[in-house]
């Protein structure tokens, strides 16, 4: 397993977000959560990237316990996340965001006096050319169209180098083709750069079509976990998820 | 950041001829200047270099500290009273002003970097006010509202041309230092921090760590140039550290431009020579300067330089725009 | 120490907070609303002072002279209050704060001037005005009647600032501004009108409490300053844009002032800044302040 929660929950006052979750995730997959709105989704993602601190229970991180950590020690471990709402740097370029995600990842921020510009040329080029961003390396990041700043976003967060890559609804917003398009790079890079990708989506046939695992939460629980086929014939999850009001 | 496309080498001269012009005018200014103006040149320079350390923190990092000044004053006192009080050598006395004001930095820093927006700039503003109070009130040790008299630097430097030389290397080894430090992964994150700081720390940075460092930085060059001023001025008093005087640099800031390098200068060296000349017929010299602030805000958004770049941008976009045609 | 000094102190600095409480309400207010924080708040407090010196002075009434010269020089500078709102902060709200604060502090500079110019640098003061000129017999100790007087008006400002927030149709306005401005002009609110008079009551406020500062003998270049700095502080304390917390503030700033001087005269306000400090590391916001966005 790299991931594991173990009984995880999260309370905010009297609300319960997250209920005892125990759900493993391991190397390599591409796995999504997934569950009506106000299901827990975020919150589950919030309590995995260090945003939210859990009320009890343990996250686990290939073995390693790192439920009291702060994000930013997360994301040296190797748990990156993108944001839901875009999350870019708007008066950056395309270039200088990725780049800044690897200063920070190879842990050269604190160096005074070397121009940032010649750190790491290679590795900010091999990212950009891989989510296709290569050509608007030196457009602001607030004059790109919304698609591409979703692919910068997921520069950005490859530019930190993660094993485990959290995606909060990558295609939210976008077009038909757009979404075949992310959907297609996130499958390229699960196998190109051997990411563990753990996402939450309300769209059923991108969830269905890349995911290898799905896990489903309901009113803060985990009801379901499985292959998507045996997801599909849970009957509970049909119940609350797929059969009804949506 | 002003230069965002990459940079081919042989351009540098090119784009670079005239800050050498400047520098080289700028060391042949004492055989052309009056006394008088030599010594405004000295304070454009000195303010200059205050403005850029204030400018790292607001251009750069996003956070406007109204107490600037402190750092500035004690870097003065410092200096001021190692060389009348313990006879102190002169340039150890300068390092010695650089470090305290670089420690006392650390210290509220420690307390402000916790902060946004405009409660950064309260607490700056109040912890300027604080040490000014007891600069004031500390007769014993300071010197009270007299300040400190006859600070006199080495015979080296007595002249004021051997001085403003003395200024103009300091400025400008200080402006060569954070400008690099500006284009360093440091300065790359603190940019970062101010663009978007919840990203910045989903990438692994530790925001009020790099704040942190940031405020020790520009604490200590504003206590450098407290600490060069005072020897030149031959006194100081507790007036340097008023939020007046903090307030110099934000205007200088704001006029020139904050998120350009030069803007800081450029706006500080207007501010000063203006100031002196405006004094040559006027004691009311705070209206013209508050009228002056107001024009620029309605009129030069931006400030000087950085509505000069976007009048530059706006014409290589149309040219673009008339050669597509 | 003995019970009457702490009394006396404590009394003073009741009547010093209710000073402070005059004067921040003005600040806090226009912050709630209008989102802008008034650096120049203490120059139209000290420009109120100045004027109502010189009013009185043209009265030349025994009695009635002061009061009126207070309400009178109340009015210019609510009337100065709408140039400056109206003239310079309209066409500044679209910008961001530290261009808006730089604007306030020009107009300190510039008030500043103006007054050195039409007064010169005097230290400038009115009697106490009757029936406000003896002493009060409080537990058997004897305190300035004038305090009194300070500490009414402030409770009567606290009463009339209640009134108007929480009992008046102006006053949900005003608090649905202060949380969310975008809902309000939603609701077909002309916010610009509503700015505008906030801003001008804001400063009539603050000319009201220069005016009534005049009797203790500290008209002078420089009170502005002074009087601001610690209005940050009661503002800072007691969370910005509250009314119930700048009443605290001013309460607490008061009292640390006056131990202060008890204890160490001349790190009376450097122990108020350590009492600010404190409470912003604890609550970034005040403690009845809210979170910004």
């Amino acid at each position: 397993m790299l991931l594991e929660t173990q009984e995880i929950s999260k309370e905010f006052g009297k609300l319960r977000a997250v209920s005892r979750v125990s759900l493993g995730i391991s190397k390599g997959d591409i796995h999504a959560i997934i569950g009506p709105n106000g299901a827990g989704k975020s919150t589950y993602f919030n309590l995995i990237t260090g945003y939210h601190r859990a009320t009890s229970g343990r996250v686990l991180f290939k073995g390693k316990e790192i439920t009291g950590l702060p994000a930013y020690r997360r994301c040296r471990l190797g748990i990156t996340r993108s944001f839901q709402i875009t999350s870019i740097y708007p008066k950056l370029t395309v270039y200088e965001s990725v780049l800044m995600a690897l200063l920070s990842q190879r842990k050269v921020t604190l160096t005074f006096f070397s121009p940032a510009k010649k750190f790491f040329r290679e590795e900010v080029w091999g990212i950009l050319e891989d989510v296709g961003l290569a050509d608007q390396a030196s457009t602001l990041g607030d004059s790109i169209s919304h698609g591409d700043k979703k692919r910068l976003e997921l520069a950005v967060t490859l530019g930190t180098e993660p094993e485990l890559l959290l995606l909060d609804e990558p295609t939210c917003g976008m077009s038909l083709e757009e979404t075949e398009v992310i959907m297609g790079l996130i499958k390229k890079l699960s196998v190109e750069r051997g990411l563990t990708i753990l996402f939450t989506e309300h769209d059923m046939s991108v969830v269905f079509g890349i995911a290898r695992r799905i896990s489903v939460l309901h009113q803060g629980a985990l009801i379901a976990d499985g292959s998507p086929e045996e997801v599909r014939a849970s009957e509970e999850v049909q119940k609350v998820y797929l059969g009804g009001s949506t | 950041m002003e230069d965002h496309h990459i940079e081919g080498k042989d351009s540098w001269i090119k784009r670079g001829w005239w800050l050498i012009l400047l520098i080289i005018a700028s060391f042949l200014a004492p055989t052309v200047l009056s006394e008088f103006y030599l010594s405004v040149l000295c304070e454009a320079l000195v303010m200059s270099l205050m403005a850029l350390s204030f400018n790292f923190l607001f251009g750069y990092m996003g956070q406007l500290s109204f107490g600037q000044a402190a750092f500035y004053g004690l870097g003065g006192y410092t200096v001021a009273m190692l060389l009348t009080k313990a006879h102190f050598n002169f340039w150890l006395s300068i390092v010695a002003a650089v470090l305290v004001a670089a420690l006392v930095g650390l210290v509220v820093g420690i307390f402000c970097v916790r902060l946004r927006g405009i409660y950064f700039a309260i607490l700056t503003l109040a912890f300027g006010q604080l040490i000014f109070t007891i600069v004031f009130k500390w007769h014993n040790f300071t010197g009270g509202d007299d300040g400190i008299q006859g600070v006199f630097p080495p015979e080296l430097l007595k002249s004021p041309i051997a001085y403003y030389y003395f200024i103009l290397l300091v400025f400008l080894v200080s402006a060569f230092i954070l400008w690099k430090i500006i284009h360093s992964p440091f300065g790359h994150t603190v940019v970062a921090m101010r663009e978007n700081s919840e990203r910045t720390e989903f990438l692994g940075i530790h925001i009020a760590k790099y704040q942190l460092i940031a405020f020790v930085i520009a604490a200590a060059f504003c206590g450098l140039a407290g600490a060069i001023w005072v020897p030149f001025y031959r006194s100081v008093a507790p007036s340097y550290l008023t939020w007046i005087k903090s307030g110099e640099p934000v205007m200088a800031a704001i006029l020139g431009g904050p998120p350009i390098f030069l803007g800081p200068i450029l706006g500080m060296f207007v501010m000063t020579f203006f100031h002196a000349w405006v004094l040559g017929f006027t004691v009311y010299w705070p209206v013209v300067m508050g009228a002056l602030i107001l024009a620029i805000i309605f009129f030069l958004p931006g400030g000087i330089l950085g509505f000069a770049q976007e009048k530059v941008r706006q014409r290589k976009e149309r040219n673009h725009q008339l050669q597509k045609k | 120490m003995s019970f009457d000094v702490l009394f006396s102190q404590f009394m003073s600095g009741i009547a010093r907070g209710a000073l402070l409480f005059l004067v921040a309400s003005g600040l806090s207010l226009t912050f709630g609303v209008l989102r802008v924080l008034n650096f120049a708040h203490g120059s139209l407090y000290m420009l109120g002072a100045f004027l109502s010196y010189s009013i009185w002075k043209f009265l030349l009434m025994p009695v009635l002279g002061f009061y009126l010269a207070a309400v009178i020089a109340a009015l210019i500078m609510g009337g100065v209050g709408m140039i400056i709102e109206f003239g310079l902060l309209r066409r500044l709200y679209a910008r961001g704060w530290p261009e808006q604060l730089l604007a306030t502090y020009a107009i300190i500079l510039i008030i500043t001037d103006l007054v050195k110019w039409a007064w010169g640098g005097e230290f400038l003061s009115i009697p106490r005005p009757r029936p406000f000129t003896g002493a009060v017999f409080l537990f058997g100790f004897p305190f300035p009647s004038y305090n009194f007087f300070i500490i009414i008006l402030g409770l009567g400002l606290v009463v009339f600032l209640w009134w108007l927030v929480y009992k008046t149709r102006l006053g949900d306005i005003i608090r649905a501004a202060a949380q969310d401005r975008e809902m309000v002009s939603a609701l077909g609110i002309p916010i610009p009108w509503l700015f505008t008079w906030i801003f001008v009551l804001g400063a009539a406020i603050a000319g009201l409490s220069g005016a009534v500062t005049a009797p203790f003998g500290s008209v002078a270049l420089g009170m502005d300053i002074e009087i601001i700095i610690e209005c940050f502080a009661v503002v800072v304390i007691g969370g910005m844009g509250s009314l119930p917390g700048t009443l605290l503030g001013a309460f607490i700033v008061g009292q640390v002032y006056a131990f202060g001087i008890l204890f160490k005269p001349e790190l009376a306000l450097a122990f108020i800044f350590m009492v600010m400090a404190v409470v912003l590391i604890i609550r970034p916001w005040g403690i009845f302040g809210r979170p910004e966005r």
